[in-house]
């Protein structure tokens, strides 16, 4: 079977030799510098380019990984390090990164290449614009790299056949899904070498917190970057990323909350109006989805917006995560932050917050004791990505540790 | 003036201004019908539209998105009373549209579609060639928009014939018979868009037979033949040149407004029967648009009784040209349709290949 290759060759590559490339890839030392200097020429061409430039997503990539992030990330790489307990490379990774999520895979692919690994990344033969761009300044940049670099990334392109995942798996030592429910439980039926671990990100749901009362007390320049922030956190991928919000909860008394969510969305709408195109396919999506939410969910008040919809929930007892994304924000009033507790649940992933002390969110996440939760974040900050996600430390994910016993200590020097 | 007596009357007679005055009392009384026996149509139009007194104008009616009916059967009669359930024939992988119907609504659909067809081909009931294949209406439980549309039409004809076999072929002796009997006088021809063009004009181009005497009626969209790059105009052109045909009359429609249809008029435009109208919105503000601006269709219509479907937000894209235009014989809104409004993708971290594993 062939396959389409996109790096190191370009066209279609049969399985097999795919299959023996990969093999003979580098696994190289961690924060190898070849690797690190081509991650940083990577950050460099993604913040100097214009085309990129209309792409935030691709701005917000650029930025977490130049080079002062790289070397903070080297440094907190180093302070993992034990003398007993050794962190090296899994070997070879397979990434399965979503089709939508259109700067993911270099995510996956920094972490898992500055962690050592050989690299195999499938992308969709249906990529987004951006997607292809990424991709084009990531094969330049490797082109360019050092041999360490460039001989540990194989990026490939298949549809929905099962026999490319197979055989790619059958030579890898870890494996990443990073995608729904349905496509985590198929992948998952593929087997992996017995020895060969798999990481993976299924659907989550994410929520936004807002202190009513801290949010009336902000000035009006104020109250706007913090719609700005929200913007960012809801329509860079659609409402469709796991951490984007889909359920405003406004903490406070009723008349508070009503006030600042009157405030609030109509500011979101002005700035996604202005800096993103309203798609009328959209618009009919979002009537559609809020009729069929209105008469499934104990919905109070609908407010429509060209670029949004918030529906009013009266309760958050039996809350369905289903979602249509695009655009469409649930919202319920409560008193106090600490009651949410109860109705959180194993899928919700990031909380956003604006206005509440650290005490307060510390005890939301210490009285949950792992049952819900993975980031705790302030508004703004839902799509930034991160080493911890999803419950994982992917500085140590993309390792095996090797524990080394019976030797003495190292003398401090 | 109830429905009633509108379907009594020519179907383009009623200037927009009259018109308007009768839709607005009916289509209110209406939706205050649905509010009473539909609790979902009560519940979703209650959130949806937050206004307490009637409307002022058709725009301000309350109206439902289209693709809610293949989400929930939605109905007004209680369960006894339905005599049907029609089914939108829907493309592959898609739900299709459910809709209740009684005898009431039922017969209105008929007498309506009566009244708009008796404007184009008399008060006759002509030979009727039909470019379907006799099986889309044997099953008669299972009932397909299709088959439905086509035994509304059929009502219009006599000496019925198929022009197409199961496979869609044309049995090109049956229709060689037809014209051989009926075709020195008037006679009609009904079939879906594509079909007419594929199945039967495609086949019988080269062969010089005369068509001249036939209305061709016919509907379901140019998303195919756009496809395939063919024009209202080149379609009613290649009819022209290769069988003399002229008279052909497209036609705008959907399951969930059955017997509600919008003719073309003379000059390729659709219009709004009296009983009838389209609304243009704004696709972000869904405010309405003045005519010669594209936005999103609203259909209108005072047939449906039996489900809440008498105000839709469709998901076409559509422009009315003028308001009782001058000249054409027909009163109302003239406009087209620009088809589906394009698809959104979402962007997102689901569905990322979901290979099938079995």
């Amino acid at each position: 079977m062939q396959v389409q290759s996109l790096f190191p060759a370009q066209g279609s590559v049969a399985l097999e030799e795919l299959k023996g490339q990969v093999s003979g890839g580098n696994v190289n030392r961690p924060f190898d510098a070849g690797v690190v200097e081509a991650c940083i020429e990577l950050s460099q061409r993604l913040l100097r380019d214009r085309d990129a430039r209309r792409y935030p997503e691709l701005l917000a990539l650029g930025f977490w990984m130049r080079k002062t992030e790289l070397h903070r990330l080297q440094q907190q790489f180093d302070q993992l390090q034990r003398e007993d307990r050794w962190l090296v490379p899994c070997g070879t990774v397979l990434h399965l990164p979503p089709r939508n999520v259109d700067t993911m895979f270099v995510y996956s692919w920094l972490l898992s290449a500055l962690t050592g690994n050989c690299n195999v990344i499938r992308l969709s033969p249906q990529r987004s614009e951006s997607t292809d761009m990424l991709l084009r300044f990531l094969s330049e940049t490797l082109e360019q790299a050092s041999p360490s670099a460039k001989q540990a990334t194989w990026i490939v392109s298949y549809g929905h056949e099962e026999e490319p995942t197979q055989v790619l798996s059958s030579i890898c030592d870890m494996r990443v899904i990073w995608g729904g429910d349905h496509t985590v439980s198929t992948i998952r039926r593929i087997l992996l070498p017995p020895h060969a671990r798999e990481t993976v990100f299924a659907d989550r749901f994410s929520l936004a917190a807002i202190d009513a009362a801290s949010y009336l007390e902000l000035d009006q320049s104020r109250r706007s970057a913090l719609a700005k922030q929200f913007f960012d956190d809801s329509f860079w991928f659609d409402q469709m990323a796991c951490s984007s919000p889909r359920l405003v909860i406004w903490c406070g008394s009723q008349t508070h909350a009503a006030a600042a969510s009157a405030d609030f969305f109509p500011r979101v709408n002005d700035y996604a109006v202005l800096h993103q195109a309203v798609q009328p396919a959209q618009c009919m999506h979002r009537f559609l989805s809020s009729s069929l939410a209105i008469l499934d969910r104990p919905v109070t008040n609908y407010r429509r917006f060209p670029a949004l919809s918030v529906l009013t929930l009266s309760t958050l007892d039996k809350f369905d995560r289903s979602h249509p994304g695009g655009g469409v924000f649930f919202e319920c009033q409560v008193e106090r932050l600490e009651e949410i507790a109860p109705v959180l649940r194993r899928r919700d992933q990031t909380l956003t917050w604006f206005g509440f002390p650290g005490e307060e969110l510390r005890k939301l996440a210490t009285s949950l004791n792992g049952r819900a939760l993975d980031r705790i974040v302030p508004i703004g900050q839902a799509l930034q990505f991160g080493r911890f996600w999803d419950g994982n430390d992917l500085l140590q994910s993309f390792c095996r540790q090797v524990f080394i016993g019976g030797i003495e200590p190292l003398l401090p020097s | 003036m109830t429905v009633e007596d509108l379907l009594r009357q020519p179907p383009y007679s009623l200037p927009q201004a009259d018109k308007e005055r009768i839709l607005l009392a009916e289509l209110t009384s209406l939706h205050h019908h649905h509010r009473r026996h539909c609790a979902e149509y009560a519940r979703v139009t209650e959130k949806l539209f937050s206004r307490n007194t009637d409307a002022l104008t058709l725009a301000e009616l309350p109206y439902l998105p289209v693709g809610l009916f293949k989400e929930r059967l939605l109905s007004s009669v209680p369960k006894d009373k339905v005599f049907k359930v029609l089914q939108s024939s829907g493309t592959t992988g898609q739900t299709p549209s459910r809709i209740t119907l009684d005898h009431e609504t039922a017969l209105l659909q008929t007498q309506a579609l009566a009244c708009i067809m008796t404007h184009v081909l008399g008060p006759e009931r002509l030979p009727m060639l039909l470019i379907e294949s006799p099986d889309v209406i044997r099953d008669r439980t299972q009932f397909s928009a299709r088959g439905a549309g086509l035994l509304g039409m059929m009502n219009f004809g006599r000496q019925h014939c198929y022009a197409l076999d199961q496979e869609l072929h044309l049995r090109l002796p049956e229709v060689r018979d037809f014209l051989a009997r009926f075709g020195k006088g008037k006679f009609l021809i009904f079939g879906f868009t594509y079909l007419v063009w594929s199945a039967f004009l495609e086949p019988i181009r080269s062969l010089g037979l005369d068509l001249s005497n036939g209305i061709l009626i016919h509907s379901g969209g140019w998303k195919k033949l756009q496809e395939q790059a063919v024009t209202a105009e080149e379609f009613r052109a290649a009819f022209r040149q290769t069988t003399g045909l002229t008279g052909i009359y497209n036609f705008y429609g959907m399951v969930e407004q059955v017997g509600s249809i919008f003719l073309e008029g003379d000059d390729g435009n659709f219009y709004a029967p009296t009983f009838a109208d389209v609304i243009i919105r704004d696709p972000q503000t869904f405010e309405e648009l003045p005519p010669g601006q594209t936005g999103v269709v609203e259909v209108l219509s005072l047939l449906p009784r039996s489900y809440p479907g008498q105000a839709l937000l469709t998901e076409d894209l559509g422009v009315v040209h003028a308001i009782d235009p001058p000249g054409g014989g027909r009163l109302g809104k003239s406009f087209s349709i620009l088809g589906r409004i394009p698809r959104a993708e979402l962007r997102g971290c689901s569905d990322v290949i979901a290979a099938q594993v079995n």
